[in-house]
């Protein structure tokens, strides 16, 4: 199945799944660092692998992001992208000092928060699929954001010019003090794609 | 000044001087220059993969690296520059995450693939800044065919090829 031969229906059908998946996974979030994580609408989008550094904010923008790849029944990739004073913010409300990225104590936390939030959204999804589908163990780089996502769109790649973005922004509710802010992403390989809309009956 | 020309992910640009190419947040993928320095015109191609597979690179040549240096230098051609006078410079190729397969990374692969071909091709390669696990701006000035390398943090953030 090619990307772009997506219809508004197939499109609206995943954007609710990962409403649901993000759901779950903003609970998660926010239960692990006592305060509200509000979702954004998730974005359904089929774009050239040439916009997706864009999509993070811009190529050069330094992010810490996390990657786990999708284990199970489906193949694909799933980055969280958090910019960085919301992954130093994380660090002190999680470890209440000035644990920053530079730390392996930091490091390995921002990677758990990476695996509890695919975790809980793949557990969401799964289970509405009757699939089991699970994260990698989750890899940490602090960088560009261009070459973060250089490694997940080299796999897309290698089947094609386009990418399936299922983004979802979450934040804190702060009103006084900067929110927490960042990006979920699922990026499903091909087949992935045609296994899911199969499974909720959305294939033609 | 001029303002500098942006080359994507699998886009091929070539200019002459006094122009600027810059491809931004080169992870695994691989920034491959060529200079004509008599004509002082080049071309920058932000390479995403070592080679084409089965389905062949399209009409995307920029994509891989194996078939975005003959098209740099057909572009090259085209602007008056020789093959004999070209020179190649290199950035990128690193691999952001740790490798846990054992097999070699992208950003490997397509270093490899580069230095392999420009060596076939007989064109000398001048200065490179690739591997590691790092992120990096490479902007090709075609005034003097310098190469400026920005890295998002480190202690060496900026250096010149």
């Amino acid at each position: 199945m090619d990307f772009q031969q997506l219809d508004s229906r197939q499109q609206d059908t995943l954007r609710e799944l990962s409403n649901i998946g993000m759901g779950h996974a903003a609970t998660s979030l926010s239960q692990l660092v006592g305060r509200t994580i509000m979702l954004h609408v998730p974005r359904v989008m089929t774009v050239d692998l040439s916009e997706v550094p864009d999509l993070l904010g811009g190529p050069e923008r330094l992010v810490a992001g996390v990657i786990l790849k999708l284990e199970g029944a489906a193949g694909g990739n799933m980055l969280l992208v958090l910019p960085r004073a919301s992954a130093e913010q994380l660090l002190q409300i999680l470890l209440g000092s000035t644990v920053g990225l530079d730390d392996e104590l930091g490091v390995s936390t921002l990677k758990e928060i990476g695996n509890i939030l695919a975790s809980s959204y793949l557990n969401a999804l799964g289970g509405m699929l009757g699939m089991t589908l699970y994260p990698s163990v989750p890899q940490l780089a602090y960088d560009m954001a261009g070459a973060v996502i250089d490694h997940v769109l080299g796999e897309l790649g290698e089947s094609g010019d386009l990418a399936l973005v299922l983004e979802t922004e979450f934040s804190g509710d702060e009103v006084d003090a900067d929110p927490i802010r960042g990006h979920f992403f699922l990026l499903p390989d091909p087949r992935t794609l045609e296994l899911v809309l199969a499974a909720v009956g959305g294939s033609r | 000044m001029t303002c500098a020309q942006r080359v994507g992910i699998a886009e091929i640009r070539i200019a002459g001087a006094p122009e600027r190419l810059v491809s931004y947040g080169l992870g695994s993928c691989l920034g491959v220059m060529l200079y004509a320095p008599e004509l002082r015109c080049g071309g920058l191609a932000h390479t995403l993969l070592p080679e084409p597979g089965q389905k062949g690179a399209g009409n995307r040549p920029g994509k891989f690296v194996r078939t975005a240096i003959p098209a740099l230098i057909a572009g090259l051609e085209q602007f008056g520059a020789e093959r004999r006078q070209l020179v190649a410079k290199l950035c990128g190729g690193a691999h952001m995450f740790q490798n846990l397969n054992g097999r070699m990374t992208i950003g490997e692969r397509n270093i490899r693939v580069a230095r392999m071909l420009l060596e076939e091709l007989r064109i000398p390669l001048l200065a490179e800044d690739v591997g590691g696990c790092q992120g990096r701006t490479c902007e090709f000035r075609l005034e003097d065919g310098k190469v400026l390398v920005r890295l998002a943090r480190g202690r060496d953030k900026l250096r010149e090829l």
